[in-house]
């Protein structure tokens, strides 16, 4: 039976038990301005790309050629999942199955999602912090020894939340780091900050300074795919994030 | 509310505007509009509301100039946001106020309401 979701690599990919940071469409668009900024000042080169007839009929032109819109990045250390596309909800089971069946299968030893952590009042603050989850033990306790500020209560949802727990299943260690965002809008200040705690695990040594000056252009750029994010939010069960969960002590 | 139908409808224009992104938030006794408008310096936003709509004009301090995309394929510039929305209830133009900040424009407008007291017997 043909799979839902398809992982295509690039023959001859060699991969060192990479740690895989996955940068998809979600609130403040943080997760894909950071993905983005990572690949571009990285160099990665395309090494495979994910497709599903689940997926909007879409494809991206960049310099007259055809891409595909949910692409893999990398070197043999580290792998960038990028999406220029919203993950549509009906797609995010099958498509986190394939992607922690395919990231298991490389010998990935850690999966750091990065998205947004919405706030109302984000523009009084000038530089976002980092909170994070852990989908196990040992990720939880790697990040208190890393003086990470831990999401303890609450909900969180869409594909990075999906994400975890299947990474959990696959015993696969993960953690997510969400930055304090704008709700509905781009937020290259947010994908900075998360960079910026991306040191705390992988020592890629990016300066998020020509990030943050080209912020109001990554803005202008960014709008038509964070206005798509939003209509799609409901159906994400995004605002479950705000609310108290019954257990809460 | 009157929902946009977003078909074939772009979020840029020839005219040389973009639509900003922007959020409308029911606040009770204001309705709270908030929009996103990078590149744009305070002095350059004009707002303009009546009972029923707010209407944001703001010009950018750089055009943005996009070459080579879409149907477009040739040089297209765009120098101001523009958006007229339609709010849910009336509002008190009069009274209505507004912020700039870190490139998001808050528009507080508070709501025509006569509010009466209710004892609790």
């Amino acid at each position: 039976m043909e799979e839902v979701v398809r992982i295509v690599e690039e023959e001859g990919v060699v991969h060192k038990n990479p740690i895989v940071i996955a940068g998809l469409p979600d609130v403040g668009l943080v997760g894909t301005i950071a993905a983005s900024y990572i690949v571009d000042k990285m160099g990665y080169k395309e090494i495979g790309y994910v497709e599903s007839d689940l997926f909007p009929p879409v494809m991206v032109i960049h310099e007259g050629k055809l891409k595909y819109p949910f692409g893999i990045y990398g070197n043999g250390s580290v792998i960038v999942l990028l999406s220029e596309v919203v993950v549509p909800p009906n797609a995010i089971y099958p498509l986190t199955r394939a992607l922690t069946a395919w990231i298991k299968e490389i010998g990935a030893k850690l999966v750091i999602p990065i998205t947004g952590l919405p706030v109302e009042n984000r523009v009084d603050i000038s530089k976002p912090e980092v909170f994070a989850v852990g989908n196990s033990e040992a990720a939880v306790k790697e990040l208190r020894e890393k003086q990470m500020e831990l999401l303890e209560e609450g909900f969180i949802a869409g594909t990075y939340a999906i994400m975890l727990r299947e990474c959990g299943k696959r015993d696969l260690n993960a953690i997510s780091l969400l930055a304090q965002c704008f709700p509905v809008y781009p937020d290259p200040g947010a994908a900075a900050s998360a960079i910026e705690s991306l040191e705390l695990f992988l020592k890629l040594g990016i300066d998020v300074g020509e990030l943050l000056e080209k912020g109001e252009e990554i803005k202008l750029k960014a709008r038509d795919l964070m206005r798509q994010i939003n209509l799609s939010a409901p159906e994400m069960q995004k605002g479950v994030e705000q609310d108290m969960p019954i257990m809460y002590r | 509310m009157e929902i946009e139908r977003r078909m074939l409808k772009a979020t840029w224009g020839y005219d040389g505007n973009l639509e900003p992104l922007y959020e409308v938030e029911d606040k009770e006794d204001e309705i709270l509009v908030t929009f996103d408008l990078p590149r744009v310096r305070k002095e350059n936003v004009e707002i303009n509301t009546t009972e029923d709509s707010v209407e944001v004009i703001a010009k950018m301090s750089d055009a943005v100039c996009w070459e080579r995309w879409g149907g477009i394929q040739k040089r297209i510039t765009f120098q101001a946001f523009r958006k007229q929305i339609r709010l849910p209830e009336k509002i008190e133009p009069e009274k209505a106020a507004a912020s700039f900040k870190n490139g998001i424009l808050r528009i507080t407008l508070p709501k025509i309401r006569r509010k009466v007291f209710i004892q609790i017997e």
